[in-house]
């Protein structure tokens, strides 16, 4: 009975499962051991892509035009607000609002759509930890070491043990 | 639960790279190596659904109530994985390409709501198959001629609310094939990923099975306790799926 109710408890938490591999490639500026900004690249896996980019890329011409990052922007990037940006920001111990994005481009690399945002703020680098992944686990947030670029500063990427979603936590030595 | 977190972390991983993988397979296809480069993409189709159902989802949940609740041998853990796995594949074939075809734009936005669609259709019927359950543990609990006969028809019935939600795993690759030309390729990448995933499944009935046989020996005079709490327990489930539904 045991096992049968840890079943239920586990899988009743989780009912979707990643479709989508988001690469997420953050490059980060330091003053005086403060965050200043960030600029993300989210690549998305190939397959969603050329889903995404049949419908973004209305005209066809292999490109992600100004009027067509408008349609993005409005229609798909900022919605993402309501899921945090699938990023977390932990200052002090305490989960911030996510800075709104700056900035917004979208583009096609190796057949690959990809965004590109920055976020500006003041972050303390030895307070501030960001944490990426999708509560839904509709999402899964892909963060290796060798994708972030920092001056000066190591980056410590980890697993991020959230029980029922995978995520990474970047964290700062 | 860094186990759970660790198998999680080794799931997406895997699922990731073959992910990866199958695409630029399936872009790399020419005439030239058209029956090699289909063949390792149906390969891939397979482990692909094998892990792919081996995470959340995919009504493995209900199998396992049902199969813990319910006396069943392995064979018929194996017949419902691959029901499940055959509806599931078929759904995602009339969906991607009833979608593509019929509407051409604006498919991941309807595919979205396609899929709450047939996630509260699905939950919904999961709940009824936890009141029968629960019925038919309690009518029926003298009858074992009757109670067979019932437990088969609401295998079908489980088999098909699990089934019925469309995989977006197989209707990725199979718009991806679409796009890409590569029609018979996409109904075939959908059937092998099904196979896949039809095993996984199963594994969780046998699993389940194996709870029921170790739980069996002394709650077999009371059997029929244990059917009322699996049936409570899909009703739950069930309510879960139908809430999870209206929130995406």
């Amino acid at each position: 009975m045991k096992i049968l109710i840890s079943l239920i408890i586990l899988l009743n938490a989780l009912q979707s499962h990643p479709h989508t591999f988001i690469e997420v490639y953050p490059n980060i500026k330091i003053k005086n051991n403060f965050i200043t900004n960030i600029k993300f690249i989210w690549k998305l896996d190939e397959m969603t892509s050329s889903m995404m980019i049949m419908e973004f890329d209305g005209n066809a011409n292999g490109k992600i035009d100004s009027s067509e990052q408008e349609h993005i922007y409005k229609n798909y990037f900022i919605s993402l607000s309501d899921y945090n940006f699938y990023t977390e920001i932990t200052i002090d111990g305490k989960i911030q609002k996510f800075p709104k994005p700056e900035k917004f481009t979208s583009f096609i690399e190796n057949n690959r759509l990809c965004y590109s945002f920055e976020i500006n703020g003041k972050f303390d680098k030895n307070k501030t930890y960001f944490d990426f992944g999708d509560t839904d686990f509709f999402i899964a947030m892909i963060l290796k070491k060798s994708f972030v670029k920092i001056n000066d500063v190591t980056p410590i990427v980890s697993d991020l043990d959230n029980d029922f979603y995978f995520g990474y936590r970047l964290e700062f030595k | 639960m860094e186990w759970y977190n660790q198998i999680l972390k080794q799931i997406i991983t895997i699922q990731y790279q073959l992910n990866s993988y199958i695409s630029t397979t399936i872009r790399s296809l020419n005439d030239n190596n058209l029956y090699e480069t289909s063949f390792i993409v149906l390969t891939i189709a397979f482990l692909y659904g094998l892990i792919h159902a081996a995470g959340p989802g995919h009504g493995k949940a209900l199998v396992a109530l049902y199969f813990t609740s319910n006396k069943a041998d392995y064979k018929k853990a194996f017949k419902m994985g691959y029901m499940i796995s055959i509806i599931h594949a078929i759904s995602a074939l009339i969906f991607t390409f009833g979608i593509f075809y019929i509407l051409k734009t604006m498919f991941r936005k309807n595919f979205n709501e396609m899929s709450i669609l047939t996630m509260q259709i699905s939950a919904f019927m999961i709940i009824c198959i936890g009141l029968y359950l629960i019925y038919s543990a309690y009518k029926e609990k003298n009858s074992k001629e009757r109670k067979l006969q019932n437990q088969n028809k609401s295998e079908y019935i489980v088999a098909f609310s699990a089934g019925i939600v469309p995989c977006p795993g197989v209707m990725t690759i199979v718009l991806f094939c679409i796009v890409l030309e590569q029609y018979i390729l996409a109904v075939l990448a959908a059937i092998t990923m099904s196979i896949g995933m039809g095993l996984t499944i199963s594994i969780a009935g046998i699993l389940s099975i194996l709870v029921n046989k170790k739980t069996g020996d002394f709650l077999d005079s009371q059997s029929y306790l244990l059917e009322i709490l699996g049936g409570i327990l899909i009703i739950v489930l069930g309510i879960f799926l139908f809430n999870s539904a209206g929130y995406k």
